[in-house]
């Protein structure tokens, strides 16, 4: 009954909401209008860089505020950012690393380190999702690649599916916390945040998310009496050393040069791209024509789709500061509490919500202009918010309906989607409590930046 | 993010896996340019790179450049992802419409993209001609920025036409007929014993 009267009801709902928007307009609740009518677009599925940008377009028309060119003004002149450059080279550094061939390198290292406890392979598959972090700024290419290699050693190890998924899901989340990442990037862009104050906060986030998800293997190992999968050997240690060596200095190049000032953010993703393409040319010799045009394409492609997205957040985020929106929303969170713990704690169920529906890109150009403002007025750091933020919407990659590492998972792994969602289930509490914890105790995002730039 | 690339589907194999297939067929014209322009952007980063490591001195002027080439990335490159219809959109709804619904919000969304674009295309233009300025550290009007952006709107319209007129004749978007597909699967459900 209820499956066959939902989807009308739905149906009735949407032409409910359009017809709301058009009276919103029709009345002048002009800043109202502009709120549903991007939520409504964005629900019925077109584009979110369009479902911005044609919103505050349609707002830009009705209202006469301003002319209409300004808002391609805007939205050209929200791309036309510095740091916006380390985005496209970052994703190329992170495909041509896994095009080139050395993730296989990193886990065998990754292995002969940790292989040796209890649960070994569980604990091997957080130690190379921390290393490929530094090297890669996407949790889905960390789940497609590393992802896929971390699975089927799993299984072939006699582990079972479901707890092989949970592990390289949870952990694939590492990636975009220790830097490079491409939400920092995306976070400080619309924040007017240092992208390289970001980068350094994470580091400490990340490598705490890489223990709390060990401990919560090492549990799982004791209670099931998973067994070693390999024996310590120093010689084993020292070969596969010897044979992922030049992979492992991708990320000591890449974290080092940021975390000593050496590299500004686009810097250091030159410098990764180059050091790739000397592996895959030079050294290991995998990289061929039609794979660097696969790449580039691939590269292309991704950077398009953010940077149309980012244009169309500008506009959206200009009309919202220069309608004082956002001060009202301030307001009335003012009104509310003022208490800092209770405000985070809003925040951080806010975007733990948005983190169901909505891609990660998609949530930070939207609601960065939204809610930063609220944040930083209970005294929050813009560079701490971005950690609270980019490590809640991370967890969100986790969480059903629109669970981007959980599908790819699911593709690779060929274990259906909600088994997929039910395997990584226990793995968010580790990550739920880093996340309390690094929300509450800023030191641990704000001691590494404050130490190198402030 | 985007459409899952044919390569990531298997790459348990990646070692004895066949390189991937680039048809020419399947690419468009903006797929080229994009391609060019891409790696003169990677050339000039580069370049920016050396200089300021080796030579110890930054040149103003790659800065400005190597923006203005992002620029054209994301744009030409825009071009591309409607053609290939791979924006990030939110999906989940269509589960829980029916399929005449997913059909009609389809058109709507495909008529809807077409006018955003020539508007936007046509707004770009307006622009160009009001802009005087010279671009910052090298002697080139700014408005030919505008220009390019104005045609890669263009683009993208005429794009989101031939998009429309692929989704008019297979009956909807792939969204759409994949909620339709659903709906049908839950309807015969119902009724089978």
């Amino acid at each position: 009954m209820t499956r066959k009267f939902a989807p009308r009801l739905n149906t009735l709902l949407i032409i409910i909401a359009g017809l709301s928007a058009g009276a919103l307009a029709w009345e002048g609740h002009h800043v109202s209008f502009l709120f549903v009518s991007v939520f409504l677009m964005l629900i019925v599925g077109v584009p979110v860089a369009i479902s911005l940008a044609a919103s505050s377009l349609l707002f830009v028309l009705i209202t006469g505020q301003v002319p209409d060119f300004v808002v391609v003004h805007r939205m050209v002149n929200g791309v036309d950012s510095f740091p916006l450059l380390a985005i496209p080279f970052f994703i190329l550094a992170g495909s041509l690393m896994n095009a080139v061939g050395i993730t296989d390198r990193i886990f065998a290292f990754a292995t002969a380190c940790v292989g040796w406890l209890h649960g070994g392979l569980g604990h091997v598959n957080i130690g190379a999702s921390v290393i490929f972090a530094g090297m890669s700024g996407a949790a889905v290419a960390d789940a497609g690649g590393l992802g896929t290699i971390e699975i089927k050693a799993m299984r072939d190890a006699g582990y079972d599916a479901d707890f092989s998924v949970g592990v390289t899901a949870a952990s694939s989340t590492i990636g975009p916390i220790i830097p490079p990442s491409l939400p920092m990037v995306i976070y400080g862009v619309m924040a007017s945040a240092s992208v390289g104050q970001l980068f350094a906060a994470g580091f400490i986030p990340g490598l705490l998310m890489a223990g709390a998800l060990m401990l919560m293997v090492a549990w799982f190992a004791h209670r099931r009496n998973y067994p070693r999968d390999a024996t310590f050997s120093v010689a084993t240690l020292g070969r596969t050393f010897l044979r992922a060596f030049l992979s492992l200095m991708t990320p000591v190049i890449i974290v080092g040069g940021i975390l000593t000032g050496a590299f500004t953010p686009t810097e250091a993703a030159t410098a990764a791209v180059i050091y790739a393409l000397f592996l895959g040319l030079v050294v290991y010799r995998t990289l061929t024509w039609r794979r660097f045009i696969a790449v580039s394409m691939e590269t292309i492609e991704t950077t398009a789709i953010i940077l149309l997205i980012v244009a169309g957040a500008s506009i959206f985020a200009w009309l919202l500061t220069s309608n004082r929106v956002t001060e009202q929303l301030t307001a009335l969170i003012g009104d509310v509490t003022t208490n800092k713990i209770l405000v985070l704690l809003i925040l951080n169920v806010i975007l733990f919500i948005v983190g169901f529906f909505m891609e990660t890109v998609a949530a930070i150009t939207i609601l960065v202009p939204v809610l930063l403002p609220i944040a930083t007025s209970v005294g929050v750091d813009p560079v701490h918010f971005g950690v609270i933020m980019v490590l809640n919407l991370m967890i969100g990659l986790l969480t059903p309906p629109v669970g981007m590492v959980l599908y790819v998972l699911s593709r690779v792994s060929g274990v259906p989607f909600e088994r997929c969602t039910k395997a990584t289930l226990p793995f968010l509490i580790p990550l739920v409590a880093v996340l309390l914890l690094v929300t509450y105790v800023p030191v641990f995002s704000m001691w590494l930046p404050t130490l190198i730039y402030r | 993010m985007s459409e899952p690339s044919p390569d990531t589907g298997n790459l348990i194999t990646v070692e004895e896996e066949d390189e991937p297939h680039i048809r020419l067929r399947d690419m468009g014209v903006e797929d080229v340019i994009v391609l060019a322009v891409f790696w003169v952007l990677a050339l000039n980063i580069f370049v920016q790179f050396f200089t300021r490591y080796a030579l110890n001195s930054s040149l103003a002027w790659t800065e400005e450049i190597a923006r203005y080439l992002l620029m054209t990335v994301g744009f030409v490159g825009s071009i591309m992802v409607v053609r290939k219809n791979t924006h990030i959109m939110v999906e989940f709804f269509y589960r829980y419409i029916p399929g005449l619904t997913a059909r009609v919000l389809s058109v709507l969304i495909d008529l809807g993209r077409i006018a955003f674009f020539s508007m936007t295309a046509w707004i770009c233009f307006k622009l160009a001609g009001r802009t005087h300025q010279m671009m910052v550290s090298i002697d080139f009007p700014k408005s030919w920025l505008y220009y390019m952006i104005s045609v890669c709107l263009a683009a993208m319209a005429i794009r989101a036409v031939q998009v429309a007129i692929r989704h008019f004749r297979q009956g909807g978007s792939d969204m759409a007929l994949a909620a339709v597909a659903r709906r049908r699967e839950v309807e015969s459900g119902t009724q089978g014993p």
